[in-house]
């Protein structure tokens, strides 16, 4: 009797570290098969750093700058010491990320926020989806762009969203900056786009 | 695997189906004060409310406006002249950030874009 409760024991637990191994190989699985498509994953990453930002525009900048009024925002917020701008917060983020990913060979993605009239030259589109994105968005308020393209030997998905403008601030400093090509921004106007590539093939 | 050409053009079908046009989606009435509001909310607001941009409400959408439209006018006409912060500190700026505008239009633009809302909210109701 006892012999044979043992070798119950023993199925049972044979049975449950299949079973718990099992698991673990499906749960290995999804982290390396691709189950996700390139524009449910640039759409969801845009999300993430959309809401960031719109909540460092809320609830930092609106409060405390223009609200409460404790404290300025400034492009030149070292020397201000100010709070950064929302469009620069943005864009620290995306050049931490990049520095980052460096460091993780399977994590190639890439983002910045560009411009059809950037105020820094860097900020243009350089590929033709780039530019084409950048149009399309501006002219279709309320759409995204999403193409293909492949530069340097792959393939990439690339997305395009529309940056607008959401603050007095981002018209005045853009139609005021001495390197500006456009002055004549309004509020809710396209001013530029964020544009997400994720490599398709190797 | 989709080509380039074939997700620009499912972008382009998706924006002809999907764009009404500005004419019938932006309504006419009658009365002359909702004639002149429409051309300066045109000009001045609907670049953010009519797309929800900075989380404000858009008149196109019943849910967005249900609790604006029964506010006092007056308030209404405050909170866009002199700016408004919602309790989540999103931020409607003074004249929708155009400082050229008198407060009568900014008037005239309240009285469209609440209108314009009414008639949505109607239309759903209905
Ligand atoms: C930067 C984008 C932006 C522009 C441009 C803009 N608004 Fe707004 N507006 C907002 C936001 C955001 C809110 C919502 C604030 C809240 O209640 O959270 C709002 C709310 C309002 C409200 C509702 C206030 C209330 O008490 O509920 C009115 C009325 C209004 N805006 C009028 C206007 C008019 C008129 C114009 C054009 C002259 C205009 N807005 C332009 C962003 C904008």
């Amino acid at each position: 009797m006892k012999e044979e409760k043992k070798m119950n024991l023993a199925i049972v637990t044979i049975a449950t570290c299949l079973s718990i191994g099992a698991g673990i190989a499906i749960a290995k699985d999804a982290g390396t098969t691709p189950s996700i498509t390139p524009k449910a994953m640039a759409d969801a990453l845009h999300l993430v750093m959309d809401s960031d930002r719109a909540v460092y525009t809320k609830r930092i900048v609106n409060r405390l700058v223009k609200k409460e009024k404790v404290i300025k925002a400034s492009e030149h917020f070292e020397d201000d010491k100010a709070l950064v701008l929302p469009a620069q917060m943005f864009r620290f983020g995306a050049e931490m990320v990049a520095k980052r990913a460096e460091e993780k060979p399977d994590v190639n993605f890439s983002y910045s926020l560009q411009s059809l009239w950037p105020i820094n030259k860097q900020n243009a589109p350089k590929t033709d989806v780039e530019k084409e994105g950048l149009k399309f968005v501006a002219e279709n308020k309320g759409q995204n762009y999403y193409a293909t393209e492949e530069l340097g030997g792959t393939e990439y998905f690339t997305a395009v969203y529309a940056d607008t403008a959401v603050a007095p601030v981002c018209v005045s400093c853009h139609n005021d900056h001495k390197d500006t090509p456009k002055r004549d921004f309004k509020m809710g106007d396209v001013m530029g786009g964020v544009v997400i590539r994720i490599p398709i093939s190797g | 695997m989709i080509t380039k050409s074939t997700l620009i053009f499912i972008c382009i079908l998706f924006g002809s189906t999907q764009a009404l046009s500005e004419e019938d989606t932006y309504v006419h009435f009658e009365q002359a004060n909702l004639v002149q509001g429409r051309v300066i909310w045109i000009d001045s607001c609907e670049g953010c409310h009519a797309y929800g941009i900075a989380e404000s409400p858009n008149p196109l959408k019943a849910k967005d406006w249900q609790d604006r439209v029964v506010k006092p006018i007056d308030i209404l006409y405050d909170h866009a002249i002199n700016g408004f912060f919602g309790p989540e500190d999103t931020m409607m700026p003074p004249r929708g950030g155009n400082d050229s505008l008198s407060d009568n239009e900014v008037k005239l633009a309240v009285d469209y874009m609440k209108a314009l809302a009414e008639y949505y909210i109607n239309k759903e109701d209905n």
